[in-house]
Order: C-alpha cells, then structure tokens, then sequence
C-alpha cells in the first residue's frame, strides 16, 4: 500500500561542482552558484521560474557563518522566493533532497530548487598549523556538549563504536571493510567529479596509519569542499514544459534513532531492529521509503545504489539496513562481490564518499544526482546495467548515525 | 531638562568597566604562531587571497535538571542515574523525564562497576585532544542502569578494550563539576 497521496515529482535538472579537498578560489556562495548555474541549463528552465529553494548546508562553524543560506539565496537571485536551510549533520543532503521533495509534492511550489553546499576546509589548526584536526573540532561539537564531547568524542569515534560492536556481534572483518574502501576509491576514477581515485590493495587499507580503531585513514572518508545542485518539477509542470529525461521520485524515507547511542537497546521500540550494533533507524528509512516506491524485494529490483560510506564499516552496515543482505551478512555481501560495479547491484559507482569525497551538504544531493544521471544512462564511463529503472540513494548522518533518509528514484 | 538619548549612553559608557576584549589575547597568540612559522600574514596563490581568522564564543551555562549529578560527582564522587516513576528504566546518564512515560523520575544511585558494549581507541583527533591520543572511549552500562553512557576508559598499557569487559569507575581528585571528572577501569 503506497502511503504518498502527493503529487508525482519529477527530478528534471543536475548540477555539480567538482569536489575538491579545498577550493580557495571559490567562496560557498560561488560553489553553490556553479552547481545551480548547471542545474538550470540541464532543466532548460531560467532561474526565474523556481518557486522555492532548500539549501543543504551543514555547519556555521565551517561555513564561518550563521544563516549561511540567506547569502546563498541572495547570490543566486533568489529574492522574492522562499528558501528554507536544512542541517542534518552527514544526513544534510538526503534530509534536503527530503525537503525539496515534499515543496513540490505538496503543492507549495510547482519548480523547486535544491543546493547542497559547503567549505569545508577553511578551519585551521595555528597551534599545529593543520587543517584536519581543526576540521574535526568544528564536527565534534556536534557531539552532546555536556556528556559526550568533554571526553573526546568526535565523528570517526562515534561511528567506530557502531563497528566495533557489530565485529563483536556478528564476527564482521576489517579485512571485509577494507573491501568496500578498495571498490568506492577505484570506483572513482570514472566520475571526473571525483576527489581521490586511487588504486588500493586490501593490505595498502590495513596498513594505512590508526584512526579510531577500527577505522584505518583509507576506511574514513575525506572531508571535502564543493556543491550539488538538483531542480525538481511536478508531474503536470515536467510534461508542459516537455522536459527531457525526468526521474521520477517513488519513494522517501526517513528516521532518527536515539543520539545518546549508549540509550539504544534490543528492549526499547526499536529494539527488533537491533542494538548498537545496527543501524536501526537506517532499516526504518528504507522501509518506509520501499513501501511508498511499492518495492518488495529491493536486491532483486533495485539497479544502482549510492550508499553513505563516510566509514567503510558503514557500507556494510547499510547493505543490512537496506535489505540488499541479511542483519550481520555485510561483509560476506562485498566479499561475494554484489556491490561491485560488475556484481548484481553496484553501489557507489560514483566513488561515494570515500572516492567522491564528502561535501557535507552536497554529499547527499550528489548522491541522488549521480542515481538519477545512473537511471537517465549518461553517467558515462561508470554507467550500470539499468534492468529496472529503479534506484536508491542513502544518506547518513549525527552521533553513530542517529540519522537516516532513503530515496528512491525510477523511470 | 531632559537628557537625550546620546547624552545617556555616554554616561552608560563613562560607567561601565572598560577592558580589552579576550579575543585580543586570541588575535596575539595567532600572531606569535605566525612570527614563529615565518611566513606572512598574508598567503597569497594564484589568484585568490587569505587571511587568517578565528570565531571564539564565551559561555557560562546551567545544567538545568541534571545539576543534581554533577553537584554529588564535584562533592561526593557519586554517580547519580535516574529512574521513572512508571516503568522503572533507570537512565545513565540521568534524566528528569522518561522519555517513554513521559512521567517524572526520581534520583538512584547507579554502581560503580559496568560492563562495556563497545569501545574504541583514537589515534587521531580533533585539535583540542590531540596531545592526548591514544586514548579509549566507550559505552558503559552500570550494573544496575538500563541505559550506557559515553566515558573514558583507561588503556593500562593495552590498545583496546574489549566489549563485555567488567570496569569500575574511579575519580578525579580535583573535580571540576564535569563528565570527564570520572573514568572506567578494568577490573583486573
């Protein structure tokens, strides 16, 4: 039974900048306009005829701003129109695509407009003259104040602790997550937006120097500083304007679990789906979003996903909460090779977050554009076998990835 | 005669105590680190300019309803959960409301010793705890709580603990009223 009594959307422009580690030459309302710029020409429309805008942007402290979406909305000629930011950690993307979704499917706008955006790499570190460590302290804060960032606690520490509990649970390897950070690296050596294509032996991830164990530096994705762009229409608009190549949107979905992650339990409401271990919310995402797309079995049907590998450990994780593997079988999945690019469902094609790099905001609207060029059949030298037309993209997000959204686009 | 607006804040202005902001010391501190590395101020590639920057916020905050915890962890290095007045879940970290019953809780005393569900150690971090890697974090369930908190937990020479490991809390001698005024140990 489909639950969505909106209207059909349709996705009907893509736009992206390359993401790159830093991009001084740019300020992020020069990034967004670049993406945006593509998108509109890709739509065939003028940027006066969107209605609304959602903006991903993740963190002020990164952007060096507060409200960073109004300067956007501004640069972009904007005025006049509504525009309403998104920030939802890792998730910022996929929760804005979400968004933008909803404003067209509702009636609110009949043409929206979708960025993700961010500078990600302007913090620095004077004491140690580096960026990365600065970077992490801007994300760390996003750990509880009180509790949790006082003892250390920051974003690679807190998904390790969701992995070490899953090697506890189910036996998974390192060896099986360095799988996963082999394929996404080689991966993106076909996408030109791609941040770090490289070439890498299982050996060359468990030798890469300790992060937070389990995590090695080659199981932990870059942070990355770029933007995405995506223009979204209704049905009835998408076939008066004639546009070309629309990409339907059949499914969303979306679920927050506890971010007190020592608070979930296998007895609390969420408690079938697991515990620590799993990525319980990530189950309920994609099974809300699979019932609205009328999706029963999603590895039979399903062509192409993108899912959020901030982490190696984390692809194998949401192989399990997306139904493409069996609760503790992630690692066999990649060990079997499915998820490879010539497997039975390639995920990450793209490079994902690992190879593409992470934009924050604009990590989860790539995401969706990179299945939605997938399903158009121009993702050039990456593109997949499309059998079904139907395809998934997944965004994590917050303290041991507290969130979770799922879309699901067809043609 | 009425005073007028400007005549007021001047006379505000004369009263109030007058001091460099903190952020200047901040603005020195950037300074020396640049005259130490030697390179400008100014970093100039192709054709894009730089500046260095800082954003320093300053704070004093509550902690509200849970003031209680770390009042007895600061003066009688207790670990105060909480528990619901319906359904009995004892919370660690405690909470003044079950989030489930939406009822109120009373305070309970939570045990030393724990059991860890998942730990792991960092090599790397953000720049604030950087001098002190490498340094285990974990979930710890107290015996008798139904929820885990987020702590420290003493390396002993070893790299990791293992989940199912059994550690007892120990104290800071001087403590300042914060989470990190306690830690886990292995029981040995």
């Amino acid at each position: 039974m489909k639950k969505s009594a909106g209207r059909r959307v349709a996705i009907v422009g893509i736009g992206q900048t390359k993401f790159r580690a830093r991009i001084p030459e740019k300020t992020y309302y020069e990034l967004a306009f670049d993406s945006v710029r593509e998108a509109v020409l890709d739509a065939e429309i003028a940027p006066k005829d969107i209605e609304s805008v959602v903006y991903g942007i993740y963190n002020d402290l990164l952007e060096r701003q507060v409200m960073p979406d109004t300067y956007v909305h501004d640069y972009l000629g904007m005025h006049g129109k509504s525009g309403t930011r998104v920030t939802t950690g890792g998730a910022t993307g996929g929760y804005a695509f979400r968004a933008a979704y909803a404003e067209v499917a509702s009636g609110l706008s009949d043409i929206a407009l979708l960025v993700g955006v961010e500078k990600a790499q302007d913090c620095f570190d004077w004491a140690q003259f580096k960026t990365t460590p600065e970077v992490l302290k801007s994300i760390a804060y996003s750990a509880d104040m009180t509790w949790e960032f006082p003892i250390g606690a920051y974003a690679a520490s807190s998904y390790a602790l969701l992995a070490t509990a899953h090697m506890k649970k189910y036996g998974t390897t390192e060896e099986q997550a360095a799988l996963v950070s082999v394929k996404n690296h080689a991966n993106a050596f076909n996408n030109p937006y791609a941040q770090s294509p490289m070439k890498l032996k299982v050996d060359d991830v468990m030798s890469s120097r300790m992060i937070s164990y389990p995590f090695k530096m080659y199981d932990c994705s870059l942070y990355t500083e770029g933007a995405s762009a995506l223009v979204l229409m209704s049905e009835e608009k998408a076939r008066q304007l004639k546009a070309k190549d629309p990409v339907w949107v059949l499914g969303v979905g979306s679920s927050n679990d506890k971010s007190f992650t020592g608070f979930r339990s296998s007895e609390d409401s969420l408690g079938e789906y697991g515990d620590i271990a799993d990525l319980r919310n990530h189950y309920v995402a994609a099974k809300l979003a699979y019932r609205m797309a009328g999706i029963e079995r999603p590895n039979r049907e399903i062509d192409v996903a993108e899912l959020h590998d901030a982490f190696s450990f984390t692809e194998l994780q949401a192989y399990e909460a997306m139904g493409f593997a069996e609760p503790g079988r992630g690692g066999q999945f990649i060990q079997d090779g499915v998820p490879e690019m010539d497997g039975d469902l390639p995920v990450s094609p793209s490079g994902g977050l690992l190879g593409a790099g992470h934009a924050v905001g604009a990590t989860g609207v790539m995401q969706v554009g990179e299945i939605a060029r997938q399903l158009r059949g121009k993702a050039g030298k990456r593109q997949v076998e499309v059998r079904n037309g139907v395809g998934l993209a997944h965004s994590i997000g917050g303290p041991g990835s507290s969130y979770a959204t799922v879309t699901i686009l067809g043609v | 005669m009425v005073k007028s607006a400007t005549e007021s804040a001047r006379e505000t202005v004369r009263r109030e105590v007058r001091s460099d902001p903190l952020e200047a010391q901040i603005d020195a501190i950037l300074e020396q680190q640049l005259k130490k590395r030697r390179r400008g101020v100014l970093v100039r590639t192709g054709n894009y300019f730089e500046i260095p920057d800082k954003l320093v916020m300053f704070y004093k905050y509550s902690y509200g309803m849970q003031s209680k915890f770390f009042k007895e962890l600061k003066e009688r290095k207790k670990l105060l959960g909480s528990m619901c007045r319906k359904c009995g879940r004892v919370y660690f970290p405690p909470r003044a409301s079950c989030s489930e019953c939406y009822t109120g809780t009373v305070w309970k005393e939570v045990s030393n010793g724990g059991v860890v569900l998942s730990s792991t150690t960092s090599w790397y971090t953000t720049s604030e705890f950087f001098h002190k890697v490498p340094y285990a974090i974990g979930y710890v369930k107290p015996l008798n709580a139904d929820t885990a908190i987020l702590q420290k937990i003493e390396l002993d020479g070893g790299e990791f603990v293992e989940p199912g490991t059994k550690v007892v809390a120990k104290f800071r001698r001087v403590r300042k009223g914060m989470v990190s005024d306690f830690w886990y140990e292995e029981i040995k």
